[in-house]
């Protein structure tokens, strides 16, 4: 499985259609900084597929006011969680 | 982005800036005669197997703007100057300690970035 | 040192920021360490590729030079997104190298380790 890290909000830049092209089906993606607005219903319609593969981190949401906003599909995780994602990937994909 | 000036050495009468690693500053300073003083402040003797390589690095920075790490050093040789010379042994030889390294400095390069 | 696979994944356009030059860089040095390395070109990465670059308006480096010392390097696989050469409009005969068109999460399935610039 590889962890792809987006740090982009989906709104303002077209990486995360990059990350779609190198995800296979057990990918996870886990959103960051500005990535976390993916995270909103509008956000992961730019983002399909990925359903409860999606994680947000918590503290960047709570930063923006985001944490309520999100879809219910989202994970959220905090610091220890993102820690533990990348422990059970073989890999780390980062997209900014 | 130039290095910082450290000190400098005198060659025919001109004024040449070296940074603290002894590298040019200024690249377009060198001549054969900079090679040989800088050659001549460590002790080496310049002989004809050193001048082709010092010349090889040189064609080699005009052509791809970085000084070569040892693997693309001896690649570079072994097309240039042959099979025999391209190997580590005879440029450990030649310029001993770290071929890239001496050998950048003696041709008037930057410091080999991408090497240990 | 075992040999790790490692894959660098260039997105970004040349000369606008440094990213395409440290992508280049950290290539050069995995592969001065005896390190296997292979190129992904993804995204605005495909103009790094783009034949007849020169230096910058104000003479700053560009990345043509890191593009040809490459096979210096025994750095052979240069891989482009096709999908990324189409949405510009660029055909394999704009590039100044040759390169293999790859499906981008196969690569990475083939590496060990993934470094995205």
């Amino acid at each position: 499985m590889v962890l792809h890290i987006l740090n982009r909000s989906p709104f303002a830049s077209r990486v995360h259609e990059d990350m779609l092209r190198a995800m296979v089906n057990e990918d996870r993606v886990l959103l960051i900084e500005d990535g976390v607005s993916a995270a909103l219903k509008a956000g992961i319609t730019l983002l399909p597929t990925i359903d409860e593969r999606l994680y947000a981190l918590k503290e960047d949401l709570e930063a923006r006011g985001l944490s309520q906003r999100c879809d219910p599909c989202v994970n959220i995780v905090d610091v220890d969680g993102f820690v533990a994602l990348t422990e059970q990937a073989d890999k780390v994909v980062s997209w900014f | 982005m130039a290095n910082a000036i450290d000190r400098y050495i005198t060659v025919a009468a001109h004024e040449v800036a070296l940074d603290p690693e002894g590298y040019l500053v200024n690249l377009n300073d060198w001549s054969p005669e900079v090679a040989q003083a800088l050659a001549g402040e460590e002790g080496r003797e310049l002989t004809e197997a050193h001048w082709e390589i010092i010349w090889l690095l040189r064609d080699f920075y005009t052509r791809y703007e970085l000084a070569p790490a040892m693997r693309p050093l001896i690649k570079a040789v072994k097309q240039t100057l042959g099979e025999e010379k391209g190997r580590s042994i005879y440029l450990m030889t030649l310029f001993p300690e770290s071929p890239p390294k001496v050998a950048a400095r003696l041709a008037g390069l930057p410091k080999p970035t991408n090497c240990l | 040192m075992t040999s790790k696979r490692i894959l660098i994944v260039l997105r970004h356009a040349p000369h606008g920021s440094s990213w395409s030059r440290e992508g280049l860089e950290a290539a050069l040095v995995g592969a001065a360490l005896g390190q296997e390395v292979s190129l992904l070109f993804m995204g605005d990465g495909v103009f790094t590729l783009c034949s007849e670059q020169q230096v910058g308006a104000l003479g700053q480096k560009g990345t043509a030079p890191m593009i040809d010392v490459l096979p210096m390097y025994d750095i052979e696989r240069l891989c482009v997104d096709e999908q990324a050469l189409i949405a510009r409009g660029l055909e394999t005969k704009d590039l100044m190298v040759a390169i293999e068109y790859v499906d981008p999460a196969e690569l990475i399935a083939e590496h060990d380790i993934v470094l995205t610039f």
